[in-house]
């Protein structure tokens, strides 16, 4: 084998030096609101131009793990999602950090993203090419069929059904503000450019989670004597590892999957995974308040689709998700084509990628667990201060994300929204889960609706569409069968 | 001296050498960096393209380049942006097809083809017909013919509703007068996936977007909408070959708002003409699978003056004029 003669170079110092750079500069990044794992790696590339391939690839690939891997730092500290895909760890992670627990949080966060990338990595390393033909079997189907299996989380993921289900409506309403995927129609637009293209998601989540709790801390605030948090340890205890190592492999196992399928991607893994997690969970009323396999389900998950998004890419040159179409152009400029042939012709790059991948999962394991005790100052910052830095942060992560003023309104707005969610129960999880899947829902439907002729068939033929199509159903009966076997038990006690 | 004076002395010293320099600047354009606002999201084609050129201007015109994103609307936020920014040379823009030509015939749009100063064109993509997986052709003659014997029936991925590849194959059906079924992906990969997977019948993308994938064998060219036959599928037929008179590309370039001064407007055409025909540039555009037609300010002003009146022909007969007023 000559394997091995491909994987020494990727640990030459320049490499380790870059891909350690990498990480970093993508921890760094993911933190941030407003700078995201895709900006990241498409900011960096012209650096790029005149690195040898190994060299800037990895770097690459570092700012990606790196950049997924960051977002749970903000969104445990401070509710804010530094990146999309690590919004449904706001739902735990936050809810511990409150409870003093931040570094545990931020300790598990680092360990699930290690392990879920670990395994991902190896996936891709061993069964790259075998699976990659995943990648093929979604049409409009079977991508319908998955946003339905998505959205019926709303119901099991909010304790109020009716309630749950409402957000969820009314986040598939607001998803279809913009360009009407088929016809290209503006839709509830009212003439307003900046609204052109819908809201833009990452201020529409800023606004969703971390504005509304700012509303919810001044109020806070003004009514009581706000004490100082206190912080302990950054090594989850035996305790929360045993509870958490199903939701990490399960998660893992998920964003793996999540991850190969083209056109979805971290956001979708984590709530999946989050769902998944709390119904395997003997104790799924833990849920939400600050519970360890929460936080270790999303991170798992989302860090996995990293790895398992360069599957597609390398083994068919079809990308995974967002950041790996980026990744595309970045190996195109090295003047390497992606696909089937890439693996023959260049085995050298397929294997320092994915040696690469290895090195920069570890990199980040180091440079989080050393980091969380740096991350966890921001608490110490009196909270008063620190209220009036998260409001600055939220208005210049939404504009610097695309420079459009409307994505402030777009932030205000769904800020002043999930205040109201926020204080009459509303789940803003299940308005943030339909931002996500009512547009990959809407066009699949309509999609697959123009290529069968209108025959509603084809959402019940095929085997990956009737399995969702079955686990929807059963996803929407299961709160159901646990209300009533409650009531029974209830009845029997 | 205190600190607090010592800071407002060398503040008005900064204020006077600015003032200076702003005075000198008349005669050598550029003083600062120069800003090209791409209308789409950062890491696309038309991005790299333009980050591409920033990287290699920089010799030319003696000043870096920035590139800025500013997405969203189909690209018309940002290309709205760069025609209503002050005419001082500092604020350029990438001029693309889809905003420039065909978005203004939808409606909802704040500027139109007389406000462009058109600096140069850098390159075009070229507009490709594949037969996916399964399909019932795999040529030009088997694509037609089965056109017209099925009308509606093939199923086209396109990159997005309005866009320019679903436009090219609306134009191309009624130049050919055969009926196909557009269906609009979310981007150029999304079709190709699809087309690779054969849940769609054809797909039309640039020669870049499916070579990869005709080298595998997953799905197979039929014809491009060129003059001449192409570099990377030398044994692909031309429409016209088809017996199909139509030709179209999509393409992108440099633009700035009307009234640049005529010595900012030389200088910045002359470096973008040297840096459109460096080598290194050429170079890497190529392995970016990026066409480059280096074309001077008036004949990209025609290029893109033509292609607006196909569109407009084409997206009245969609009835997708004006829907967006």
């Amino acid at each position: 084998m000559d394997v091995l003669q491909y994987i020494i170079p990727v640990f030459a110092p320049e490499v380790l030096w870059v891909i350690a750079l990498g990480t970093l500069g993508g921890i760094v990044i993911g933190a941030l609101p407003g700078l995201t794992a895709t900006m990241g790696v498409a900011l960096l590339i012209p650096l790029t131009f005149g690195m040898a391939p190994i060299l800037g690839l990895n770097m690459l690939i570092g700012i990606y793990i790196g950049g997924i891997y960051g977002g749970c730092i903000s969104s445990i500290l401070v509710r804010t999602p530094g990146t999309p895909s690590s919004a449904a760890t706001v739902l735990d992670g936050y809810p511990l950090a409150q409870k003093g627990m931040a570094g545990k949080a931020l300790g598990m966060a680092t360990i699930a993203s290690f392990v879920g990338g670990l395994i991902a990595a190896i996936v891709l390393a061993t069964l790259a090419p075998q699976l990659a033909s995943l990648a093929l079997a979604f049409g409009p189907a079977e991508y319908f069929a998955l946003a339905l299996f998505g959205l019926a989380i709303i119901a099991s993921l909010s304790g109020d059904l009716l309630k749950g289900a409402i957000a969820g409506m009314l986040g598939v309403l607001l998803s279809c503000v913009g360009a009407d995927p088929i016809s290209g129609a503006a839709r509830y637009t009212f003439g307003i450019t900046g609204f052109a293209s819908g809201f833009s998601f990452t201020p529409a989540l800023i606004g969703l989670f971390a504005l509304s709790e700012v509303f919810v801390q001044i109020e806070k605030m003004l009514n009581e004597r706000v004490e100082k948090l206190k912080i302990s340890g950054i090594w989850p205890s035996r305790k929360d590892l045993r509870e958490s190592t199903g939701a990490m492999l399960r998660g893992s196992f998920i964003g793996t999957i999540i991850g190969i399928v083209p056109g979805t991607g971290s956001g979708t893994a984590s709530w999946i995974s989050y769902n998944e997690a709390r119904r395997a969970s003997k104790t799924p009323e833990k849920f939400g308040t600050g519970h360890m396999p929460g936080v270790a389900a999303t991170e798992s998950a989302n860090n996995a689709v990293c790895a398992s998004a360069l599957i597609p890419l390398l083994a068919l040159g079809i990308p995974g998700d967002v950041v790996t179409a980026v990744l595309m152009g970045g190996l195109m400029i090295q003047g390497l084509a992606p696909g089937p042939m890439l693996f023959q012709e260049r085995p050298d790059i397929i294997v320092g990628i994915f040696a690469g991948t290895f090195i920069a999962t570890v990199f980040m394991f180091i440079f989080g667990m050393l980091g969380i005790r740096l991350f966890t100052k921001i608490l110490s910052v009196p909270k008063n201060i620190l209220t009036i830095s998260i409001v600055v942060f939220c208005f210049i992560g939404s504009y610097a994300i695309n420079l459009n003023v409307a994505d402030l309104y777009t932030m205000i707005g769904f800020g002043v929204l999930g205040y109201f969610m926020q204080k009459f129960g509303f789940s803003q999880a299940a308005l943030c889960i339909a931002l996500i899947l009512g547009p990959m829902a809407e066009s699949n439907l309509r999609l697959g609706l123009m290529s069968a002729n209108d025959n509603l068939a084809l959402f019940f033929s095929g085997p990956i569409t009737i399995t969702f199509m079955v686990l929807t159903v059963l996803s929407l009966l299961w709160p159901l069968y646990q209300n009533w076997k409650a009531r029974t038990r209830e009845r029997s006690a | 001296m205190s600190f607090l004076k010592k800071a407002a002395v060398a503040g008005f010293g900064a204020c006077l050498i600015a003032t200076f320099t702003g005075a000198a600047s008349a005669q050598q354009f550029p003083v600062r960096p120069v800003q090209v606002v791409v209308p789409y999201a950062a890491g696309g084609g038309t991005d790299l393209s333009a980050r591409i050129m920033a990287d290699t201007i920089e010799k030319y015109l003696g000043q870096t380049m920035v590139v800025r994103n500013q997405p969203g609307g189909g690209g018309s936020i940002g290309t709205s942006v760069v025609l209503h920014s002050r005419a001082d040379g500092y604020t350029l823009g990438m001029g693309a097809q889809g905003p420039l030509a065909m978005l203004p015939h939808y409606g909802g749009i704040d500027y139109s083809l007389d406000e462009v100063e058109f600096l140069a064109l850098m390159g075009r993509n070229l507009m490709v017909i594949a037969s996916c997986r399964g399909a019932p052709f795999g040529n030009a003659e088997e694509f037609l013919t089965h056109a017209k014997a099925n009308p509606g029936a093939i199923r086209v991925g396109n990159s997005g509703a309005g866009g320019a590849n679903h436009i090219a194959m609306e134009g191309f059906a009624s130049a050919a007068d055969i009926k196909v079924r557009s269906m609009p992906f979310q981007g150029s990969s999304a079709a190709v996936t699809a087309c690779v997977g054969g849940h769609i019948d054809a797909v039309v993308a640039s020669p870049a977007e499916v070579l990869p994938q005709v080298q595998a064998g997953n799905i197979k060219p039929v014809l491009v909408m060129e003059e001449s036959r192409i570099e990377q599928f030398p044994d692909m037929p031309t429409a016209i070959e088809a017996g199909v008179d139509f030709t179209w590309s999509s393409w992108k370039g440099i633009i700035a708002p009307k009234g640049l001064p005529e010595d900012v407007r030389l200088k910045l055409a002359d470096a973008l003409e040297k840096t459109f025909q460096d080598e290194t540039f050429i170079q890497r555009m190529n392995e970016l699978g990026e066409f480059i037609d280096y074309r001077p300010g008036p004949a990209y002003e025609e290029l893109a003056r033509r292609d607006s009146g196909i569109a407009e022909t084409v997206i009245r007969d969609l009835g997708m004029y004006g829907m967006n007023k």
